[in-house]
């Protein structure tokens, strides 16, 4: 058997037995109660392939060792097997007591990674040596100092818009020779938004509405917006000539524009495409308008929302997008 | 792929050599290079940044490697052979790793080179190379792991560990595992009977004396300290010049060559001495030299377990000695050695090739025509030996065809072999049965220890002569040429230092700290099967089975778990060098079984406050804690810690039951 083979078999079982474990703990214990203490019967400890193949060493010496009586092989021996065996307790040690005190996670839009983050706190007086998180797809590995919190995130790719689940992942640690791995399984019940993808290159923003109110854009115009230090290439029909006399530094002002557009975005101005298209580019457009800082509104089937700009307006606008019909 | 840092690469590359630094000290020249080579490549490469050889290269080495150690052993069925094996293979494996797994299994079989070593050496100072490996070993693999769970991330961990904390943290683990490892040594069942032995091919370690005698075998003994084996005397102690160790016993001369005959070794012997009017007791606890022979005083009266008594006294042991041997011996010095010698016998011991050593035998031949024969002949010989210009030394410069003449009229410069084999050889000349017998002669007296040390030094040989009645005499030219090598020992016979640390100081000092060793050998590396029973046996138990033995091992070390668990797993407390924490601490949980929880980022003056509101009963006592607390802590002038100890003594605020 080659060794490719062999390796995606043993792949293949630990696949299997992850998997047997998991399913072992959604039966048993589902998902945790927040703040989640690891105790006694949540952690698991298993040696790792190294661990066996250490192992499988010792174990040959020791019989070398019988055979002919050699005290110093003996010895040497039984005190690696005694020194192995005790990485096992360090390593259930370095778990044993770890808070899980939550989940995070911010939106993202749909194809990029959705990233939780995940709260653990060190409640007790000593160092947590390499924690690792590993779920499916990624990994996150930290120290966690005495009485302190670690954050520690794990990526989840996303293809389709809507709410994603976190997935189960696992709590372990090869602390400290890594003969010994110590796991415990954790099914989160936390959920990340992901918005639609937006598509590279949408039609020109509708610019059908007027602005209200809005924004400045700053640069050109008539409207003095303020002043700042002179910089170079700054044309001199803008140096403000009194206050920089008056201050000793020469001054520039800077002029603006008072915001006099914005933009409607209907869902039936874009007849004749397929849903995900349509929320695609109502994304993009989104995303555009906050960009050029142009106010826009949203108009769906259901739900319209008023012309606006900023942050709050954005999220509000990108969930009804995410979670549209479903 | 995930790879260790340089850091712990560097840790790999000094394991693995000082895991194979006992190894490297017997191997040949060429293939020590071999060794040697790829582990400067790969300290070149991690200091030069050099690039991964291509595989063409790494193969080449790989089978140039092997040629040479090939040809340097002669053989790769010998251990020393099979071992050098895995060395060059481990340091060949370190220029095409680039991998922690890589890393991993060079540090493993380093651990497993270090065993390997106990199978040639087991001195004191071999402990002390087990643990430096083991140390060693483990400050990697703590690197290792931290490599590889941190080998995503680009930042550097948040904890940065010190050297010191991971030798510390392996010595830390290394105690900690004694208690377990030694019940395991204990009381884990040894076999009695090994399952398989060493084939005889597989010995290549042989030390000591030599199944044959040709001039310079023993001079090169002389140069080697080790011990040979000790004797422990059970009453009296004989005199120094009685001390000869009779070891191999040469009766076939082949002109240069003194070997076993072939009867001395196939016959056994007719009769011993009487067991209870033998004198002398003692117990011989004989290193690994892995030869079959056992060494005891002239005449032994027993014989020990799993071995023979041939016809001419030499003990042989079924197996070679590969481990620790101890055996009781009980010897008579005034027993007559076979009064009567068969013809066959007589013959071998006459045999000698013709037309060789013609000066000689023109000497002998006038000697007799003097009218000279047995006893008279011996002591005529011995009196040529001391009157004529006879020198002992170290020095003897190589003889050519017929070497007994050379010597005995050209060079006259020889050591103990060269004498026994020209007085053997003139023996035969004058029809007198001769031969040649090898062992020890002397050792050094501890007498703290109160055993008899024998070193490889001490290696010597003399000659027996026949005579009808008095049977086997042992006759010592040596004795007649340098009586002080008798009297005195081996090295107090020649005046010059052998080598460059040679002091008469530091040779007494060895002595005496040879006792570390013998104490060593006692209780650790005799224990076997044996030992255990009587360990047991000492507690009023006897016969102990395997399973009880397994039994006895998991009590013990549930006991031990039982002590150290808790010392182990503890959960650290608040900080007991922080009185003041200690105080605010109890503080903190009297409110809480009031019923005010406390939040972690909250300070003193702040909890005080919200704490003052939800239990306002309480709300001075409250403040007035909150305030001495902070004022403790952070004030330049802080009150004494009494004030703050009573005040929280006296508080016992009151539940709240809104």
């Amino acid at each position: 058997m080659s060794t490719a083979a062999l390796m995606s078999r043993r792949k293949g079982i630990n696949q299997r037995f992850n998997l047997w474990i998991l399913e072992r703990v959604r039966q048993k214990r589902g998902s945790p109660e927040l703040p989640f203490n690891l105790e006694y019967r949540h952690i698991y400890v298993m040696p790792t392939m190294f661990g066996f193949w250490f192992g499988i060493l010792l174990a040959l010496t020791a019989i070398g060792g019988l055979n002919f009586n050699n005290n110093m092989v003996l010895m040497l021996g039984f005190l690696l097997a005694s020194i192995a065996q005790l990485t096992s307790l360090l390593a259930y040690r370095n778990l044993f007591g770890m808070t899980l005190l939550g989940f995070r996670a911010t939106p993202v839009f749909a194809g990029q990674a959705a990233r939780f983050t995940v709260l653990l706190k060190n409640p007790e007086e000593r160092l947590r040596f390499a924690i690792q998180l590993v779920s499916r797809e990624s990994s996150d590995c930290m120290d966690i100092k005495q009485q302190s919190t670690g954050r520690l995130e794990l990526e989840l790719m996303t293809t389709r818009r809507g709410w994603i689940e976190m997935e189960p992942f696992r709590i372990e640690n090869r602390y400290p020779l890594g003969l010994f791995r110590a796991w415990s399984v954790i099914i989160p019940k936390a959920r990340c938004l992901v918005y639609p993808a937006p598509v590279p290159h949408p039609p020109p923003l509708p610019k059908t509405g007027r602005g209200d109110f809005g924004t400045a854009r700053k640069g050109e115009g008539e409207h003095l917006h303020g002043l700042r230090e002179y910089q170079q290439g700054d044309p001199l029909g803008r140096i403000a000539w009194r206050t920089s006399a008056r201050q000793q530094i020469l001054y520039s002002k800077i002029m603006e524009t008072p915001c006099e557009e914005a933009c409607e975005l209907n869902w039936y101005l874009l007849w004749g495409l397929r849903t995900e298209e349509k929320l695609s580019i109502l994304t993009a457009w989104i995303l555009r308008a906050e960009h050029q800082q142009i106010p826009y509104s949203l108009e769906m089937p259901a739900v319209a929302l008023p012309t606006g700009l900023g942050e709050d307006h954005r999220e509000a606008c990108l969930e009804i997008l995410a979670l549209f019909e479903k | 792929m995930t790879s260790p840092s340089q850091k712990a690469t560097w840790w790999v590359i000094a394991s693995l050599f000082v895991a194979m630094a006992p190894q490297l000290v017997t191997m040949p020249i060429p293939l020590l290079i071999m060794t040697l080579l790829p582990l400067m490549w790969r300290i070149g490469a991690e200091i030069r940044g050099w690039k991964p050889l291509p595989a063409l290269v790494r193969h080449g080495a790989t089978v140039l490697a092997l040629l040479t150690l090939y040809f340097s052993y002669g053989s790769i069925a010998g251990r020393r052979a099979a071992i050098s094996l895995l060395t060059v293979m481990l340091a060949l494996k370190l220029i095409e790793s680039y991998r922690i797994r890589d890393a991993r299994l060079i540090l493993s079989f380093s651990l497993f080179l270090c065993t390997t070593q106990f199978m040639f050496h087991q001195g004191i100072l071999m402990p002390f190379y087990g643990v430096i490996t083991i140390i060693m070993v483990l400050v990697t693999l703590t690197q290792l792991h931290r490599n590889e769970a941190f080998f995503k991330l680009d930042a550097t961990p948040l904890v940065r560990v010190s050297l010191f904390s991971e030798l510390g943290f392996s010595l830390r683990l290394l105690i900690l595992a004694i208690p377990v490892g030694l019940a395991f040594f204990l009381f884990f069942p040894r076999w009695v009977t090994p399952l398989w032995g060493i084939p005889e091919a597989m010995l290549d370690a042989k030390s000591g004396l030599s199944d044959s005698m040709s001039p310079g075998s023993i001079q090169n003994l002389f140069m080697d300290d080790s011990p040979a084996f000790r004797v422990m005397f059970d009453g009296r102690i004989p005199r120094p010049s009685d001390l000869y160790w009779r070891g191999p016993v040469f009766w076939d001369f082949n002109g240069q060559t003194w070997r076993g005959g072939f009867y001395g070794k196939s016959l056994g012997v007719a009769s011993q001495p009487d067991e209870n009017e033998a004198q002398w007791k003692y117990t011989v606890q004989l290193e690994p030299n892995e030869r079959h022979w056992l060494f005891s005083l002239d005449y032994p009266a027993t014989r020990p377990r799993h071995s023979r008594i041939t016809i001419d006294f030499q003990i042989l042991r079924r197996q070679p000695v590969t481990q620790l041997l101890q055996y009781s011996m009980v010897s008579d010095p005034v027993f007559v050695d076979s009064p009567e010698l068969g013809v066959t016998l007589q013959n071998s011991a006459l045999d000698l090739p013709v037309d060789s050593n013609p000066r000689t035998r023109k000497l002998i031949e006038g000697w007799k025509h003097e009218g000279l024969d047995g006893q008279a002949m011996v002591r005529r010989v011995l009196t040529y030996f001391n009157t004529e210009e006879f020198r002992y030394s170290l020095d003897s410069p190589l003889l050519g065809r017929h070497p007994v003449d050379e010597f005995l009229f050209d060079t006259r410069l020889g050591y103990c072999e060269h004498y026994a084999s020209a007085f053997a050889v003139m023996m035969r000349m004058a029809d007198i049965p001769s031969r040649i017998v090898t062992g020890y002669q002397g050792g050094w007296y501890n007498e703290v220890g109160q055993y008899l040390l024998v070193r490889q030094s001490d290696a010597h040989a003399w000659s027996e002569v026949w005579f009808p009645d008095q049977g086997w005499t042992r006759v010592d030219p040596t004795a007649a040429v340098s009586p002080s090598r008798i009297a005195r020992g081996s090295l107090g016979a020649l005046s010059a230092p052998r080598h460059l640390l040679d002091y008469t100081w530091l040779r007494s000092f060895r002595n005496g700290g040879d006792i570390v060793q013998q104490r060593w050998n006692d209780w650790v590396i005799k224990f076997s099967a044996d030992g255990q029973a009587r360990m047991f046996s000492s507690f009023g138990l006897e016969r102990l089975t395997p399973s009880m033995l397994v039994a006895t091992l998991f009590v013990v070390i549930g006991l031990f778990s039982f002590l150290l668990l808790p010392f182990i797993l503890r959960v650290k407390g608040p900080d007991k060098k922080d009185p003041l924490r200690v105080v605010w601490l109890k503080f903190l949980k009297r409110l809480k079984t009031a019923g005010f929880e406390t939040l972690p980022s909250s300070g003193p003056i702040e909890l005080a406050h919200s704490a003052a509101i939800q239990l306002p009963g309480d709300s001075r006592s409250i403040h007035h804690i909150a305030t001495l607390y902070s004022r403790s802590r952070y004030s330049g002038t802080p009150p004494p810690l009494r004030q703050l100890k009573d005040a929280i003594k006296g508080f016992h605020p009151k539940k709240n039951t809104d």
